[in-house]
C-alpha cells in the first residue's frame, strides 16, 4: 500500500516536474469546449451595452448601438437572447430576440415598433450578417464545438499571452463557407484571442480579434472584438456597462416584452 | 527639295541589294514585335480612361458594387411548364452551385432562382431565402408562384411565361469573360437536358469579338490581298512586278503593326483593321509606277534611265497623294476616341512608310528584276475598251451641264438623306445574325425585360435621404414610368424592396403593396431586411447610408438610340416633376457608355473630317498653285463623302464607328484620283494640247490607272462581305462603294466641270 502510494508519488512528481507535455489531439476537443463554455456562457446571465461600428471596405462608416441580455439555461446548451437597438434613432426600440438550440436552428423574432407587428424570422444561414455587420450570427451567439473537428496544431505566443492554436474544420462542408478556421486560444482565460478563416480555396478571409479584455466581476471578458474581411471592411464592437448574474427573469424572453420593454432590463 | 528626295531614287538604283537588305531587316525587326500582340476589346476604352463619364461608371461600380455580367438563358418551350419541372430544376442548381465556383466569378453576388433571395412571411415567419436549394426537395409549381409574385425576380430570373429562367454571373475581370463562358459552357454540357441554354451579355459579345477578331485578322485580311494580287496580275500580267507591289504593302501592313504593338498599344477592333485599310493604299502607288514604268521601258534606254524618267514624273502626285491620304488618317487623332486615333496614327504612318518604300524598295527591285522581265504590251489603243472610254470621254464634254445638275441633284438629296442617318453601335450586333451570341440574345430578350442594364444613380446628397417617403415615392414613381417605356423591359430599385417587404408583412394583402408612410417605417423594414435576409443585396441599390439609390434600367436592345431615349425621357422628368428634395442624377453601365462614346465620335467625326478636308484642300491649291483647280480636285470626295452618308442615312444602316472612319478613307483614296487627274490634264495642257486632245489623250492611259485601281480595291475587299463579324462586312461592303463612286465622280464628273469652266481654266482649243 504505502509502496504504491509511493510510486505513486513518484510518477506524479516526474510528470509534475517534467516541462508540460505538448497537448495532444483528444485535448483539443477539451480546449474548445471551455473556451465555448468562457466565451458565451460566463456566468448565468449577462447585460452588455455594445456599440458596433461598421466600416465597408470604401471606409463607409455605420453606427449601431444595442443592449443584449443573455440568459443560459444550460452551460454550454440552451439560451435565450433579447437584443434591444438603441441608435440609430430610426431603428430604435426593434428588437431582436434569439432562443438557441445547440442541437436544431434557433427560434427568432424581431419587433417593428414603427407598425408594432412581431415577426418569426426563419433561421436562414448561421454564417450570414449580424445586423449588416462583419460578424456572423454564429460570431455573436457561438459555433457549437460539435459541428468541428479539432485539431491540436501548437502552443504558441500571442503577444503577452501563451495561447493554444487549434484548427477546426467542419464536419458539414456545405453548410459554411469557409474550409477550416484557426483559433488562437488564451491558456489562462480559455478566451479565444484571434480566429483566422480560410475560404474554399484555402485563402485567409477573415480575422477576428478580441482586442481589449478586462476582467469584470472576476470573469474575463472581451470587451473590444474586431472583425475583418481580407481586403474588405472591419466592424469593430464595444461593450459597456457590462454586468454577470444579474437574475434576468425567463419571461423576459417572451414576445410580450418585445412590444412591452423591459425598461428595467435596458437601462 | 524634289532634287534632293529623287536622290533617294538614285541611291536605291544605285545599291540596289543593299536597300533591299535594309527593308528585310526593317521588316523583320517590326515583325519581331507583332507576337508581343494584346487584345483588348473592352469598349470602355473607347473613352480615356479620365474621361468623366468613365470615371462616374467606375466609381458607380464600386459604390454599389457591381460587375459585368454573363447572362446564362435556360429555356423550355415544349411543355405548359417550362423550366418548372423537377429535373429541370434539380439541373439548374447544379449548373449554378458550379458556375459559382468558377475562377473569376463573383460567386457571392449571382442573381438567380438558388442565390437570389426571395421574400416570404407566410404562417406568421419571415423567410428571406432563394426559393431553389440544391438538393432540396421542392415544388416546382409553388417556386413558379412565388417567383412570379417578386418583382425582383419576375422579368428578371423567371420570364413571365416561365418558359425561361436565367443565371446572372458577375466577373471580376471584364478580360477573362470568354474563358468564363467556355467554362460555363462545359458545366452546362455536363448536366443539361431537353432544354435550351443560352449564354450572352455584351462582356461575352466584347470578349467573344476579340476572338473572332484574331480569327479574321488572320484568315480575311491575307484573303483580300490575295484577291488583290490576282487581280494586278489580270491587269499588269506579270508575276514579278505585282510581287512587288505585294511586298511593299505587306511590308507597310507590318512595319506599322509592329510598331503600333512595339509601343505597347493594344489591337482593338479600329486598329485591327489597319492591315484591310493599309494594303489598297499602299499598292497604288507602286501600280502607276509600274505601269508607267511599263509603258516607257526599252532594253536600250536601260531599267535605271527609266526609271528616273518615271519618278521624275510621277514623284510629286505620289507625294501629294501619300500626304494627302496620310492626312485624312491623321486628321482622326483630333477625335476624342482613343482607339480611332491609334488607328488614324498609324495607318497615316503606313501610307508614308508604303510611299517610302514605294520610292526605294521599287526601285531597287525593278533595278535587280527589269532585265529578266519579258515586257509585252498589254493593252492597246484600238482595243474595244478603249473605244468604250473614249466615248464616255467625249460623253462628259457633250454633255456637262446634265451632268453637273445631275451631281448637284445627288448631292442635295444625298444631303437631305444625312438628316436620317441613326447613329447607333450595339455590341452584339457585331456578330452575324446566327451567331449563338446572336440567338440567345434574341431568345432572352424576347421573354424578358432586357438584358442590358444601364444604372441611374439618384444623389440624395444626405444621410438617410431615402428613407423619406417622399423621395422613396419619387424614386418609385420615375421607376413607375421608365417601366412605360417601350425601351425599358424592367426597372429595379431598392423602392420595390421596401414594397415587398411591406407587402409580406401584411399577409400578401394588395392594399400594402405600396411604400409605408414614415421614414421610421422605411428604415425598419430595411432593418429588418438587414437583419433577416443579406444586407449585401440592399447595397447594390442603395448606399448604406442611404444617400444614393441606384435604379437598374434593364433596357431589350444594347442600341444607343435606345439608351439616348431613356436619358432624355429622366430629364425630361426630373425637369417636369422636380423632386422632393434636391437629387443629382447620373448615368453608369456599358449600355449608357456606349451610347456616350458614340456622340462623341459623330462629333469627333465631324471635326475631324472637316479639318481633313480643309487640310487636302490647301494642300491642293499647293500642290496645282491655283484656287481653283485645288477645288476643282476636291469636288469628286467632296460628293463621295456626302452620297455614302448619305445611302447610309437611306438604308437605314447604322452610324456606327467602322462607318464613321470610313470618311476618312475616303478623303485619303479618291482624292489620289483626283490628283491623278487634275495633274494629267494640266501636263497636257502644259505640253500644248487642245481641250478635245486633252479629253482624248486622258481617256487613254490615266484614267484606264484609275479604273484599275479603283477595281483593284474594290474587289479585293469583296472576302470581307463573308465575314461573321459585321464591321468587316461593313467596311467590306463601303469600301466598294467609295471607290466606285469616288471613281466616277472622278472620271465623268471633273471632265465635265472643266469643260464649262474651260476658258476660266485656260482649257480652250488652240
Amino acid at each position: 500500500m504505502v509502496k504504491r502510494a509511493i510510486t505513486t508519488i513518484a510518477l506524479l512528481s516526474i510528470v509534475l516536474l517534467l516541462p508540460p507535455v505538448e497537448a495532444s489531439s483528444q485535448d483539443a476537443d477539451r480546449i474548445i469546449e471551455k473556451s465555448n463554455l468562457a466565451s458565451y456562457y460566463a456566468a448565468d446571465d449577462g447585460k452588455a451595452k455594445a456599440r458596433m461600428e461598421i466600416k465597408d471596405r470604401r471606409g463607409r462608416t455605420r453606427v449601431r448601438e444595442l443592449v443584449m441580455l443573455r440568459k443560459d439555461i444550460e452551460d454550454g446548451g440552451r439560451q435565450n437572447f433579447y437584443i434591444y437597438f438603441t441608435a440609430p434613432t430610426d431603428i430604435k426600440g426593434m428588437v431582436f430576440m434569439v432562443k438557441k438550440f445547440p442541437q436544431r436552428d434557433d427560434d427568432r423574432w424581431l419587433y417593428i415598433p414603427a407598425v408594432d407587428l412581431i415577426k418569426r424570422i426563419v433561421a436562414r444561414d448561421k454564417r450570414l450578417s449580424f445586423a449588416g455587420s462583419h460578424f456572423t450570427y454564429e460570431d455573436v451567439s457561438g459555433r457549437s464545438p460539435q459541428d468541428d473537428t479539432h485539431t491540436f496544431l501548437r502552443e504558441e505566443r500571442l503577444g503577452d499571452k501563451d495561447t493554444y492554436v487549434i484548427k477546426n474544420t467542419p464536419k458539414d462542408k456545405d453548410e459554411v463557407e469557409f474550409s477550416y478556421y484557426i483559433v488562437w486560444i488564451d491558456k489562462k482565460t480559455y478566451l479565444p484571442l484571434k480566429a483566422e478563416y480560410y475560404d474554399k480555396k484555402g485563402r485567409l478571409y477573415k480575422v477576428l480579434k478580441a482586442e481589449k479584455i478586462e476582467t469584470i466581476e472576476g470573469i474575463p471578458t472581451a470587451v473590444r472584438i474586431k472583425a475583418e474581411e481580407v481586403g474588405g471592411g472591419t466592424t469593430v464592437v464595444e461593450f459597456t456597462d457590462i454586468r454577470y448574474n444579474l437574475g434576468i427573469p425567463d419571461s423576459i424572453f417572451t414576445e410580450r416584452y418585445l412590444r412591452k420593454v423591459p425598461r428595467r432590463w435596458i437601462r | 527639295m524634289k532634287k534632293r528626295l529623287l536622290k533617294i531614287v538614285e541611291l536605291a538604283t544605285d545599291y540596289p541589294k543593299t536597300v533591299m537588305a535594309l527593308c528585310v531587316i526593317l521588316t523583320v525587326v517590326f515583325a519581331l514585335q507583332i507576337p508581343k500582340i494584346r487584345i483588348d476589346t473592352d469598349p470602355e476604352n473607347m473613352l480615356s480612361p479620365d474621361e468623366p463619364v468613365r470615371v462616374q461608371h467606375t466609381e458607380t461600380k464600386k459604390e454599389f458594387s457591381l460587375y459585368d455580367v454573363i447572362v446564362v438563358g435556360i429555356l423550355d418551350e415544349s411543355t405548359e411548364e417550362g423550366v418548372f419541372k423537377k429535373e429541370t430544376l434539380e439541373r439548374i442548381a447544379r449548373i449554378t452551385e458550379e458556375i459559382q465556383r468558377i475562377d473569376g466569378v463573383v460567386g457571392d453576388d449571382i442573381l438567380s432562382l438558388l442565390t437570389t433571395d426571395d421574400i416570404d412571411a407566410a404562417g406568421g415567419m419571415l423567410t428571406i431565402k432563394p426559393l431553389l436549394e440544391a438538393g432540396a426537395d421542392v415544388d416546382p409549381e409553388w417556386v413558379k408562384e412565388r417567383a412570379l409574385k417578386n418583382p425582383l425576380l419576375k422579368g428578371v430570373i423567371v420570364s413571365e411565361d416561365g418558359k425561361l429562367t436565367s443565371i446572372y454571373v458577375p466577373i471580376e475581370r471584364k478580360d477573362q469573360s470568354y474563358r468564363i463562358s467556355r467554362e460555363i459552357g462545359s458545366i452546362i454540357d455536363k448536366y443539361k437536358g431537353t432544354e435550351e441554354y443560352h449564354i450572352t451579355g455584351l462582356p461575352v459579345a466584347e470578349d467573344t469579338f476579340g476572338v473572332e477578331m484574331f480569327k479574321e485578322m488572320t484568315i480575311s485580311a491575307p484573303l483580300a490581298g490575295l484577291l488583290i494580287f490576282l487581280l494586278m496580275l489580270f491587269f499588269f500580267r506579270s508575276v514579278v512586278r505585282v510581287t512587288s507591289a505585294m511586298i511593299v504593302a505587306l511590308m507597310s501592313v507590318i512595319w506599322a503593326m509592329g510598331l503600333l504593338i512595339g509601343t505597347g498599344f493594344t489591337v482593338h477592333i479600329m486598329s485591327s483593321m489597319i492591315p484591310v485599310f493599309l494594303m489598297p493604299i499602299a499598292v497604288v502607288d507602286s501600280i502607276h509606277i509600274l505601269s508607267e514604268f511599263h509603258d516607257r521601258y526599252s532594253p536600250d534606254k536601260g531599267v535605271k534611265a527609266t526609271l528616273l524618267e518615271v519618278m521624275d514624273e510621277l514623284f510629286i502626285p505620289m507625294l501629294f497623294t501619300s500626304i494627302t491620304s496620310a492626312a485624312g488618317f491623321l486628321s482622326l487623332i483630333t477625335t476624342p476616341i482613343p482607339p480611332v486615333r491609334v488607328f488614324g496614327a498609324f495607318v497615316a504612318f503606313g501610307i508614308l512608310v508604303a510611299w517610302l518604300l514605294t520610292i526605294t524598295f521599287i526601285p531597287a527591285w525593278l533595278m535587280l528584276t527589269a532585265k529578266k522581265m519579258r515586257l509585252k504590251k498589254t493593252e492597246h489603243a484600238t482595243s474595244s475598251f478603249n473605244g468604250i472610254l473614249q466615248r464616255a470621254g467625249r460623253f462628259t464634254i457633250r454633255y456637262s451641264r446634265p451632268i453637273i445638275a445631275g451631281a448637284v441633284v445627288v448631292f442635295l438629296a444625298s444631303v437631305y438623306f444625312i438628316t436620317f442617318t441613326v447613329v447607333n453601335d450595339n455590341p452584339v450586333k457585331w456578330f452575324a445574325e446566327g451567331h449563338p451570341i446572336r440567338i440567345a440574345d434574341k431568345v432572352l430578350n424576347k421573354h424578358f425585360g432586357g438584358t442590358y442594364m444601364a444604372y441611374l444613380v439618384l444623389d440624395g446628397k444626405k444621410e438617410g435621404a431615402f428613407k423619406d417617403p417622399e423621395v422613396m415615392g419619387y424614386l418609385e414613381r420615375l421607376s413607375d414610368e421608365l417601366n412605360k417605356l417601350d425601351v425599358v423591359g424592367k426597372t429595379i430599385s431598392v423602392a420595390d424592396v421596401v414594397k415587398k417587404i411591406s407587402f409580406e408583412l401584411y399577409g400578401e394583402d394588395p392594399a400594402y403593396n405600396r411604400l409605408p408612410d414614415s421614414a421610421k417605417k422605411i428604415s425598419q423594414y430595411l432593418f429588418l431586411y438587414e437583419m433577416a435576409g443579406d444586407p449585401e443585396d440592399l447595397f447594390h441599390l442603395v448606399t448604406p447610408s442611404y444617400s444614393k439609390a441606384n435604379l437598374w434600367v434593364q433596357l431589350k436592345s444594347g442600341d444607343n438610340m435606345d439608351m439616348q431615349k431613356v436619358v432624355q425621357f429622366v430629364e425630361d422628368y426630373m425637369k417636369k416633376n422636380p423632386p422632393p428634395e434636391e437629387l443629382g442624377h447620373s448615368w453608369a453601365g456599358l449600355t449608357y457608355l456606349n451610347m456616350v462614346w458614340q456622340e462623341k465620335m459623330v462629333s469627333g467625326m465631324i471635326k475631324a473630317l472637316t479639318g481633313g478636308a480643309i487640310t487636302v484642300l490647301i494642300m491642293m491649291v499647293i500642290l496645282f498653285r491655283s484656287v481653283i483647280w485645288g477645288l476643282i480636285a476636291v469636288v469628286p470626295l467632296t460628293l463621295t463623302i456626302v452620297f455614302i452618308y448619305g445611302l447610309v442615312g437611306i438604308t437605314g444602316k447604322d452610324y456606327d464607328m467602322p462607318i464613321a472612319v470610313l470618311s476618312s478613307l475616303t478623303l485619303g483614296v479618291s482624292v489620289d484620283f483626283a490628283i491623278h487627274f487634275v495633274g494629267r490634264t494640266r501636263e497636257f495642257r502644259e505640253a500644248g494640247y487642245g481641250w478635245n486632245e486633252i479629253v482624248s489623250r486622258m481617256f487613254g492611259e490615266p484614267v484606264r490607272a484609275i479604273i484599275k485601281n479603283m477595281f483593284v480595291v474594290a474587289v479585293g475587299f469583296m472576302p470581307l462581305l463573308f465575314s461573321v463579324l459585321v464591321p468587316y462586312r461593313t467596311v467590306g461592303f463601303f469600301f466598294a462603294s467609295i471607290m466606285v463612286t469616288s471613281g466616277v465622280a472622278t472620271l465623268i464628273l471633273l471632265p465635265a466641270i472643266m469643260n464649262t469652266l474651260k476658258r476660266r481654266l485656260k482649257l480652250e482649243e488652240v
